[in-house]
């Protein structure tokens, strides 16, 4: 059928190649495909990764313990510290910082002031033994001692840079000397912890509770839908303060972290399961659906041959597009102090102390890590609307 | 001796797409005189109705013209070169003004929160310089001159309280209204049934000698073509591989293509001779076959020439023409 | 075309006993409950081996009926009775297993072939999956066997099986729904509307495929269309329904060449002939085909028939027999062709 063939035959062999593995791809491949011609989408996915991967790592990648332990007495409130190149005393290979040096004397009023040294230098160095970290680590405390949890495998003790002495702080610390930067990377991670377990929880209840909805229509659908959209309407800060006053103060910060993260998920299920309900009212209509029921197919047998696959890619761009959405909340209770705590770090905790005005007018760089979550939650979208694009065949995108 | 009212040449047109430029239409020329219908036919993919779209410039942002294609109007004022027309404003003046569409579903091209008459009057105040209230006469009017009853009622209904039947004639009639000298029907009958399609196709015809306008009909039944259209342009994977007559066309077929679907045709008249197929399948506009585009299912092609060389048009009598080597080669014997 | 020989004695394959299905249409609270008349009463027989053609149009309930003879809509009065060499099925009384057992014998093939076939599995995971849902085969090999079988008989090749659906044509797409169909090796199918969506020049292709396996094969078919010309070369046997009801039946011949019922003519007059110069309009009907919700009373085709009189308003046709096989449900018939 296809003349190609007959044309030499290395344009024909590579074409006929090309075709057949466009025939021959499945949905997911082709998804795939679609997506990777997507240059913002790309771009953001790298971007997620990349965070990601900064969180996985971020114990290897900051110089200090981004908890209390780890804090520099000696730089409270300290600016950001870039390690430069060079200075007037010349050029080095080594980065390098000056050196603070805090005095006090009749001159200052006898308040602390910190000047910076010109002279005294102080080296990077790479891959320095610090602080030690596992980089897999799971705490739970569970009502009586012996269901505790403590799982931590992978220990190590290097650290991407440090410093020969003193600190190095690249975007500067609080007001107990915890280092921005390292406390910036802990918090992506938790917030992505958090953001996962909240989207897995919804994801299950949506699943299951808008599943049945769907795919079995009529009087139990629409008593369903009511309780869903009950529940929706149920105002999340007062329901949160209700539950935060019910957390045991004796729970660690690990376990607060979880019981946050449930609730989210347990909030959230309501807009994801109407989606998905959306999706089986669709699909069980399909032609195809019929044609397995006429060969006598089970429900069983069509929900998972037929249904879940079909919009298992919908429902992947869902939860991506859910996530920014856990994110945002879960910043949002603990920046009034209803969510996490130390030493357990999010952005929203991080912002706490955000609101005096000694913050707003002198320690600016406490505004740092929201830069890094307009970064992750604008990946998320972006990625999430690349995914929506590329499932949907009919999507009007012409270049 | 006037100028026809549309006259196409040489129209490409090619659509960017993720999988790369497609070809949609290649080389088509017909003309149109006024008072004529003419029937363009073909199956899938044959670009009969990206051909009508691109008379209104109404195809989407991906589709890119070729530099030779021109389409012309013929208006009382002067030439139109359709093509060239950029601003949304000029367009006006074409489209609705001097050319009116009507398409296969009727109930996408009725705006379904207002009410017909709305609609329809909504047209007339855009297109021509009448009041609301003789607008909203003169819908009334032409509802019942497309046969819908009670047409005073019928004005201030939705679109989903007609009928197909009904919606279909409303839409001729919002169409008619502002006296287009062309009138282009996409598919207009095949979502309907065959007892009101027969009502339908009537109507067209009595207007036509009424309003004196120019249809192009564009459908992939033949039947239908062959009690309306007084010319016929058969078009396959985006070329036009015959014209002619609808009589001539129908009845002395000169392009294998146009035999074979013919052939392919179950007819009422002689159920009892078997159907052939045309061998094959419509090639996918990716794999756009080389040479003449209906090679690859043509019993009569020559391998060396069809699948090489584009067949230029040839005419066999008075406006009876044919894009075939085959059918070339037959008329210079003849000669 | 040589009708397959069928015996006239043995029982028909599908025998259906006034049938009526009627929908409730939305849940009115007051007590207004629309209902949706689409099968009126209606009775057939399809021998085996017939390929039988049902047209209509929109609101005829063609489909309904269709999908009625396979169970596949609730039944609303009479009975659908299915009776081959090894069992007897009566559809408004048959058990789980029984039900199972007929979807063997009697399968579907859709009207549209993108909507038909599930766009994330392979061919041949589709044409396999009735033989895996009704566990047919042992192994996997015998599955793979009898696919691959199947494939071939409706020209599709080995390569063919390895891709997914978005890779085909509608023709292609068509022929394999179809395989799909044919792999439980049914007795009887429907085949609804199964080239309405196809091109001319494909759509004969399809029209002799489903021939040779009625010849081949020794099937049965119920060829729902709206398409008169194509029922007209497939068919051994035509049944013309008008909202909801029969109206005639009779073998092809007969019916193309001496319609006797008026919506039966009214339909061939309307349909376009390839002669231009054939211009037979004097049978055109007027008006709308009214709403299945609420149907005329007495002759559902009383409104808009050119012969009616007052009888055709009150009182409701019944099936008579004009000639052998053909069977004619109008008060007027007799008197309108006599003498013939």
């Amino acid at each position: 059928m296809s003349e190609s063939a007959q044309q030499s035959t290395d344009v024909g062999v590579s074409d006929q190649q090309r075709k057949e593995a466009y025939f021959t791809a499945s949905q997911a491949q082709l998804i795939w495909s679609r997506f990777r011609k997507n240059r913002s989408a790309m771009v953001a996915a790298a971007v997620l990764v990349g965070m990601v991967l900064m969180g996985w790592f971020a114990p290897f990648l900051s110089p200090y313990d981004p908890t209390i332990a780890g804090r520099d007495k000696d730089y409270q409130n300290g600016a950001p510290q870039i390690p430069m190149f060079r200075d007037h005393n010349g050029f080095s290979w080594r980065p390098f910082l000056h050196t603070p040096e805090r005095t006090r004397s009749i001159k200052t009023n006898f308040r602390w002031v910190t000047t910076l040294n010109k002279e005294k230098r102080r080296y990077v160095y790479f891959f320095v033994k610090g602080w030690e970290y596992h980089l897999f680590r799971l705490d739970l405390d569970l009502p009586g001692k012996a269901l505790d949890i403590r799982w931590r495998f992978l220990k190590f003790e290097r650290h991407l840079f440090g410093i020969d002495s003193g600190g190095i702080h690249i975007f500067g610390t609080d007001a107990a000397g915890k280092d921005i930067y390292a406390r910036t990377l802990q918090a992506v991670w938790t917030s992505l912890a958090v953001g996962t377990i909240g989207v897995m929880i919804s994801f299950v209840l949506a699943l299951v509770i808008g599943g049945i909805s769907g795919y079995l229509g009529g009087w139990v659908d629409s008593v369903i839908q009511m309780l869903t959209d009950a529940i929706r309407t149920v105002p999340a800060i007062p329901l949160f303060m209700a539950l935060a006053a019910f957390v045991p103060d004796e729970w660690s910060a690990e376990t607060r972290f979880f019981f946050i993260s449930i609730i989210l998920g347990l909030i959230g299920w309501p807009t994801l399961a109407r989606r998905v309900r959306t999706h089986l009212l669709t699909e069980r209509a399909q032609e195809y659906v019929l044609a397995a029921q006429l060969c006598g197919a089970s429900s069983a047998h069509v929900i998972r041959r037929h249904l879940l696959p079909s919009f298992t890619s919908y429902i992947i761009v869902d939860l991506v597009i859910s996530f920014p959405y856990m994110v945002l909340s879960e910043t949002a209770l603990s920046f009034i102090g209803l969510g996490l705590k130390d030493p357990v770090n999010s952005l929203g905790v991080m912002l706490q102390n955000v609101t005096k005005a000694d913050v707003l007018l002198n320690y600016q760089w406490y505004f740092i890590p929201v830069i890094f979550f307009m970064a992750l939650v604008l990946a998320f979208v972006f990625v999430g609307d690349g995914l929506r694009d590329a499932a949907d065949p009919y999507s009007d995108r012409h270049r | 001796m006037t100028a026809p009212l549309l006259q196409v040449r040489d129209l490409n047109l090619r659509f960017a797409t993720d999988e790369g430029l497609v070809t949609a239409v290649e080389s088509a020329s017909f003309e149109l005189e006024a008072g004529e219908i003419l029937g363009l036919v073909g199956e899938s993919g044959s670009g009969k109705s990206v051909t009508a779209k691109a008379l209104m410039h109404l195809n989407a942002k991906n589709a890119r013209y070729g530099e030779q294609g021109c389409i012309t109007l013929n208006l009382g004022s002067g030439p139109v070169d359709v093509l060239s027309l950029r601003r949304e404003r000029d367009m006006r003046v074409v489209r609705g003004g001097a050319i009116s569409m009507i398409f296969q579903e009727p109930m996408a091209s009725f705006a379904p929160a207002i009410t017909i008459g709305q609609q329809m009057i909504e047209q007339l105040l855009i297109h021509t310089k009448t009041t609301r209230k003789q607008a909203r006469a003169l819908a009334i009017e032409m509802l019942a001159r497309v046969g819908i009853a009670d047409a005073d009622k019928r004005i201030d209904q939705y679109a989903f309280q007609l009928s197909g039947g009904m919606r279909q004639r409303a839409m001729i009639a919002m169409a008619l209204s502002t006296s287009p000298k062309l009138l282009i029907a996409d598919e207009p009958t095949t979502a309907l049934d065959v007892t009101i399609q027969a009502q339908v196709i009537d109507l067209m015809k009595d207007l036509v000698s009424e309003f004196g306008m120019a249809i192009l009909f564009i459908t992939h039944d033949l039947g239908v073509i062959a009690q309306t259209a007084d010319k016929v342009a058969v078009m396959y994977l985006g070329r036009i591989v015959e014209t002619g007559p609808v009589r001539a066309v129908l009845k002395n077929p000169l392009h294998p293509y146009t035999q074979g679907l013919l052939n392919a045709l179950p007819r009422l008249d002689a159920f009892d001779e078997p159907l052939t197929p045309v061998p094959g399948d419509i090639p996918s506009p990716l794999e756009r076959p080389a040479g003449c585009v209906f090679h690859t299912r043509c019993e009569l092609a020559q391998n060396g020439r069809c699948d090489t060389e584009v067949p230029q048009v040839v005419a066999a009598s008075d406006a009876h023409a044919a894009a075939c080597h085959v059918v070339a080669d037959a008329l210079e014997a003849r000669v | 075309m040589s009708a397959p020989v069928s015996s006239e004695t043995a029982p028909p394959l599908v025998s259906v006993d006034g049938l009526s299905v009627h929908f409730p249409l939305g849940h009115g609270l007051f007590g207004d409950k629309t209902v949706v008349r689409a099968v009126d009463d209606v009775s057939l027989e399809i021998r085996k081996g017939q390929f039988v053609g049902l047209v209509g149009e929109s609101g005829s309930g063609k489909t309904t009926l269709g999908r009625a003879m396979l169970n596949a809509v609730p039944v609303t009065a009479g009975a659908v009775v299915y009776q081959d060499e090894e069992v007897r099925y009566d559809l408004g009384h048959v058990t789980k297993a029984e039900l199972k057992d007929y979807r063997k014998r009697a399968q579907l093939i859709f009207q549209d072939p993108y909507a038909a076939l599930s766009p994330r599995m392979t061919v041949r995971d589709i044409v396999a999956e009735p033989l895996e849902v009704m566990r047919l085969t042992g192994s996997r090999e015998e599955t793979d066997a009898r696919v691959r079988e199947v494939a071939m008989r409706c020209r599709l090749n080995l390569e063919h099986l390895r891709r997914f659906p978005h890779a085909f044509s509608g023709g292609q797409r068509q022929r394999i729904s179809i395989a799909r169909a044919l792999v439980c090796e049914p007795h009887f199918l429907v085949a609804d509307e199964s080239v309405a969506a196809l091109d001319v020049s494909i759509q004969a292709d399809i029209l002799n495929m489903l021939k040779s396996l009625q010849q081949d094969l020794g099937l049965t078919f119920l060829f729902i269309s709206h398409d008169l010309s194509v029922v007209a070369h497939t068919c051994d046997v035509v049944a013309v329904m008008y909202l909801g009801s029969l109206v005639e039946v009779a073998p092809t011949h007969q019916l193309f060449r001496s319609p006797k019922h008026p919506y039966t003519k009214a339909l061939l007059s309307a349909m376009p002939s390839l002669d231009p110069d054939d211009k037979s309009s004097d049978q055109r009907l007027t008006g709308e085909i009214p709403s299945p919700t609420n149907p005329p009373s007495g002759c559902r085709f009383h409104t808009r028939c050119p012969v009616a009189i007052e009888r055709c308003k009150s009182e409701v046709p019944k099936q008579e027999a004009a000639e052998d096989g053909h069977r004619v449900a109008c008060h007027r018939w007799a008197e309108l062709h006599n003498p013939d």
